[in-house]
């Protein structure tokens, strides 16, 4: 255990790591979330169209106060939206015939109506009222009649067997991901979504890739850094040798995976508090995507993407630490690192499907955000959810990366 | 305690680095000398166990050393040629990181830790980062950390490099109290520091042990083979030339030659007392 501490305030003392550390922090916590809820994404528009206002704050709960008023998703709920957002673009181009522009309030109350959301909903639920000719020109929800929209959770189930189709998922499959769509409760809860939307499908799921860089920085070098400081021939004439010493480096880099790990995350949940409050947490993420199958509300959801997050972070950790043992210099082993993370992203288009999957088993290259996804692996005949697979392999390819860099770093230090 | 190298050889490809050396050491001082290549640092790996040996083992009280495993290394303290260490550690972080590594509880490491700077000189740069101490400081916190556990087998390889001549004298002071009961084997150009503290030499040439015994034994080979010369300046290059001239002297007009040689080489030649240092230059001579 003193060894471990000894080991682990080693890896803290050096520059590169409190550097690295805190380049994630201010890139995760200052610009992916403090700036984004507070101008970018959720900052009023600017009077001269030109940027966002740096007041996301009251901006979030303009948005959460108009969705508020529909409490659960119906037939009628969603008219009653459309009617008042068709109501709201009418003002919109009367303003511009009379006065030559909009007026900002106008624009701020259709900004804050969950807009992207529900015509998302719409397009996936009655694609035969899209319009070709009014692609470009005015979104679905501003000429849809509201009157026809009906029967939404029926579309619903109408919207994803099409979807199967498609995708070519029939069968034993398309029996399988039925099944887990069963479990989905109806009716929907319906609050503001656009939040939850951009935590579930850009926040959370962005952070692997962000934590992957610096993971692989700090721990290339937990291993190799020791050859740099030519203090093998020390570690190895030493009672615990280069055993307990290996065992220590591996606790470190776990732990320090762990702390990287939860700092990010307890910054951007705290923002996140902060900001968007805990209201919408019980709303299903089929609010967000319509023909999701998973039966998760909005919290389950973002526990699984956290989840996933933090367990392919551990399994990355695994993966940077084994070649940073049998790599005598740590600018190898960063690069071999970086390529495992970000060699599938680059190649990801231009492989097999086959290929495209078994990368996403990967540590931190897969995405979280597969729970909104009807992916399946298929093993010895048996069909299984993506997610499920998604969250375990990458964790289990870390830890069984773990003995051989204990012993290929005891093999390299003698040799 | 008896630590016996039994026909120890290391050969990489075709070179043989260290060729079947076998020897018996016991409790005292020994000073590993030979010129650079000569498998001084191979030899001293070997008998770390950091280095796996082609052939041959080393037996500590009759146990063969890499079986022992941690009990060995636990007996152990070694500095190698290039000591590595954390340059952002100060002196005492260091050896406190390297004392948990020898398996020193915690309360020990504290004491023991501040007891070696202050053996070594560094009590007052304790709290200096290791990468702003000079190329003898360094040296010193290497010196301190291989005390650390108190070893049985002091091994060190080339410990006084970089040391000022005080610093030199206060190692061997250090290492004569130390060696009682323990076995300490040193290696070092510094023929003068092994001729001060060693019990016995160990002469490597080629990787091979082509002598060893104590000081006055060695040099006692040379006796009668070590002349000094008073020859005019004019005649020193002449003498360089053709004999091998130890040391050379200015004393006014004439310079004092030290010529190693079978058989008087002159006249006036007076025949002087051997050093380990002639012993060194003979045995290396090409």
């Amino acid at each position: 255990m003193e060894l471990f501490r000894l080991e682990h305030k080693k890896l803290w003392r050096k520059n590169s790591t409190r550097i690295c550390v805190l380049l994630c922090l201010i890139y995760c916590v200052g610009f992916g979330s403090f700036l984004v809820y507070q101008c970018i994404t959720y900052g009023s528009t600017k009077e001269n169209h030109s940027g966002h206002n740096f007041d996301g704050y009251e901006n979030i709960r303009n948005c959460q106060e108009y969705s508020r008023k529909y409490g659960v998703l119906t037939d009628e709920g969603l008219q009653e939206w459309v009617r008042d957002y068709q109501r709201l673009s009418a003002q919109l181009d009367e303003e511009r015939k009379t006065q030559g522009s909009e007026n900002l309030e106008t624009v701020h109350k259709v900004q804050n109506s969950d807009l992207y959301t529900v015509n998302g909903w719409l397009r996936t639920l009655y694609p035969e009222l899209e319009r070709v000719d009014m692609l470009g020109v005015r979104t679905m929800s501003g000429y849809v009649e509201p009157e026809k929209l009906t029967g939404i959770y029926e579309r619903r189930e109408k919207a994803i067997d099409t979807f199967l189709e498609i995708s070519g998922q029939t069968g034993a499959e398309r029996d399988y991901l039925l099944r887990i769509n069963e479990k989905v409760q109806e009716p929907f809860s319906w609050k503001w979504t656009e939040g939850w939307s951009n935590i579930l499908g850009n926040t959370v799921s962005s952070l692997a890739m962000v934590l992957a860089l610096f993971l692989a920085v700090v721990l290339s070098a937990l291993f190799a850094g020791e050859w740099h400081d030519n203090t093998s021939p020390l570690l190895l004439t030493t009672k615990n040798g280069w055993r307990k010493l290996a065992t220590a480096k591996i606790l470190t880099g776990t732990v320090f995976t762990l702390e990287l790990f939860l700092m990010v995350a307890v910054g951007t949940v705290t923002l996140q508090l902060i900001y968007l409050g805990t209201e919408g947490w019980d709303m299903p993420i089929q609010m967000v995507k319509m023909i999701a199958i998973a039966p998760m509300n909005m919290l389950q959801a973002e526990i699984y993407e956290f989840a996933f997050t933090l367990l392919g972070a551990l399994g990355y950790a695994g993966i940077v630490m084994l070649f940073s043992a049998f790599c005598k210099n740590h600018v190898l082993a960063l690069l071999m690192s970086l390529a495992v993370a970000y060699g599938p992203l680059v190649l990801r288009n231009r492989v097999p499907m086959v290929l495209e999957k078994v990368f996403d088993l990967l540590p931190l290259v897969g995405s979280g955000a597969d729970i909104f996804r009807t992916n399946t692996f298929c093993l010895f005949g048996h069909y299984i959810w993506s997610p499920y697979l998604l969250i375990w392999v990458p964790f289990m390819i870390g830890v069984l990366c773990l003995l051989p860099a204990v012993k290929g770093w005891a093999r390299r230090m003698r040799s | 305690m008896e630590l016996s190298i039994d026909r120890l050889t290391k050969q990489y490809g075709r070179k043989i680095a260290v060729d079947c050396v076998s020897t018996v050491l016991r409790s005292g001082v020994y000073g590993l000398l030979g010129e650079n290549g000569a498998g001084k640092t191979t030899l001293m790996r070997m008998l770390c166990a950091i280095l796996e040996p082609t052939s041959g083992e080393v037996f500590l009280d009759g146990r063969e050393v890499t079986s022992m495993g941690g009990d060995y290394r636990d007996l152990l303290g070694y500095l190698p040629q290039d000591f590595g260490y954390y340059p952002n550690y100060t002196a005492k972080e260091f050896l406190l990181y390297m004392a948990a590594l020898k398996g020193i509880p915690r309360d020990v490491a504290g004491s023991r830790t501040k007891e070696l700077l202050e053996v070594v000189g560094l009590s007052e740069s304790a709290s200096k980062k290791i990468k702003t101490f000079s190329g003898g400081m360094k040296q010193r916190v290497g010196i301190a950390q291989a005390l650390l556990n108190e070893p049985k087998l002091l091994i060190l390889d080339e410990p006084t490099a970089g040391l000022d001549p005080k610093e030199r004298v206060r190692f061997r002071n250090m290492i004569s109290d130390y060696a009682a009961g323990r076995i300490v084997i040193l290696s070092t150009h510094i023929v003068s520091d092994i001729e001060a503290i060693a019990d016995e030499v160990l002469l490597m040439k080629k990787g091979k042990l082509v002598s060893q015994g104590t000081v006055s034994a060695l040099t006692k080979g040379a006796e009668g083979k070590v002349w000094e010369l008073t020859v005019p300046q004019t005649e020193t290059k002449s003498w360089q030339d053709k004999a091998a001239v130890a040391n050379l002297r200015h004393e006014g007009e004439q310079v004092v030659l030290r010529i190693l040689a079978e058989e008087k080489p002159a006249e006036g030649a007076v025949s002087c007392e051997a050093t380990l240092e002639d012993l060194y230059l003979q045995s290396f001579r090409e």
